[in-house]
């Protein structure tokens, strides 16, 4: 549940999901659950003039089995909390 | 179920009446939304007929006509949204955006008004729009839900490239060879990160993987000794 965790943590936070249909939309991170869905307000599509149908939609579900990446706010991520949460999770602990 | 956007035919009676649920397999009926038009892709909508949300699809009966059905799986939807910007689309509507096989880029049908045959799965877009647009948050809530219903199946890996390494374990019943398994063990943590993306499944390996084989443990530490190992020479 490591990633699950490391989302929720992020609630609230300013995110950009790539799809892998290459759609890039940004938006503050709502929620997230264990599959990795992903909730988003405010969003808005990066490049519109590849996607004008999605402008500015309030909120939107993304199912994360279509999630490619999620581009992080540099402030949000503690590598180093990151590593010791990844070693302990390998480790089963 | 069929990945994409299909046609729906099956209606119960004399077919007024509600779409045909897989209840064997447990699926039922979540919602029913009267009212609502459907436009596909680019096309203009086609009006009227009724939403169902069942609890693994989502089908749009026409109300005209006894023989225009569409379904698509929740499994299909990639994202669902409230779209309210009238400079994205002239009426609120649920916009969802559908996963096909071939999944190309601007594969939607671009035969915006002609009743031409259209292909369904190649559909990528598709949007609901109720009469009574104060049921849109509603909707979009339902929408969450059964998404979450349907989270991606655990495929059951029977080719040859599919063997994920899950424990050591697994490691000591394939191979007797400390070394391969070793190389075995240090080839598989990163590929099982990488292959992430939001892929469900990444929760699952990683809490599987366990780092307690004793060939990992420093030498005056083993208490024991496999039976199946062959170096026992120290």
């Amino acid at each position: 549940m490591l990633f699950f965790s490391y989302f929720k943590d992020l609630v609230g936070r300013e995110v950009t999901v790539e799809l892998k249909n290459d759609l890039a939309i940004r938006g503050t991170l709502h929620s997230v659950d264990q599959y990795l869905n992903i909730k988003l307000e405010n969003t808005r599509v990066v490049d519109q003039d590849k996607h004008p149908h999605m402008l500015s939609v309030r909120n939107c579900f993304i199912r994360g089995s279509v999630v490619r990446y999620v581009q992080l706010p540099p402030d949000g991520v503690d590598i180093e909390l990151l590593h010791d949460a990844t070693r302990r999770e390998a480790r089963g602990g | 179920m069929v990945i994409g956007l299909r046609q729906f035919m099956a209606r119960v009676g004399t077919g007024a009446g509600e779409p045909v649920l897989d209840t064997d397999n447990g699926e039922e009926l979540v919602h029913v939304q009267p009212s609502v038009s459907i436009a596909l892709g680019n096309r203009s909508p086609d009006t009227p007929g009724t939403l169902y949300i069942t609890t693994k699809q989502v089908v749009w009966l026409s109300d005209l006509d006894r023989a225009k059905g569409y379904a698509v799986g929740f499994l299909s939807l990639s994202l669902h949204a409230v779209s309210r910007d009238p400079e994205a689309y002239p009426s609120p509507c649920i916009y969802t955006q559908i996963e096909t096989e071939a999944d190309e880029d601007d594969s939607e049908d671009s035969d915006s008004e002609c009743n031409d045959v259209l292909d369904l799965s190649k559909v990528t877009e598709m949007r609901l729009i109720p009469s009574d647009a104060s049921q849109l948050d509603t909707l979009f809530q339902i929408f969450c839900e059964c998404a979450e219903l349907n989270p991606e199946p655990i495929e059951e890996g029977e080719e040859g490239g599919h063997n994920w390494v899950f424990s050591t374990d697994q490691l000591e019943d394939e191979t007797g060879e400390g070394d391969d398994a070793e190389c075995h063990f240090h080839q598989n943590p990163t590929n099982l990160i990488g292959h992430s993306n939001g892929d469900h499944d990444l929760a699952r390996t990683v809490l599987e993987l366990q780092i307690h084989d004793q060939r990992f443990e420093d030498a005056e530490e083993m208490e024991r000794v496999s039976d199946s190992s062959h170096h026992q020479h120290q």
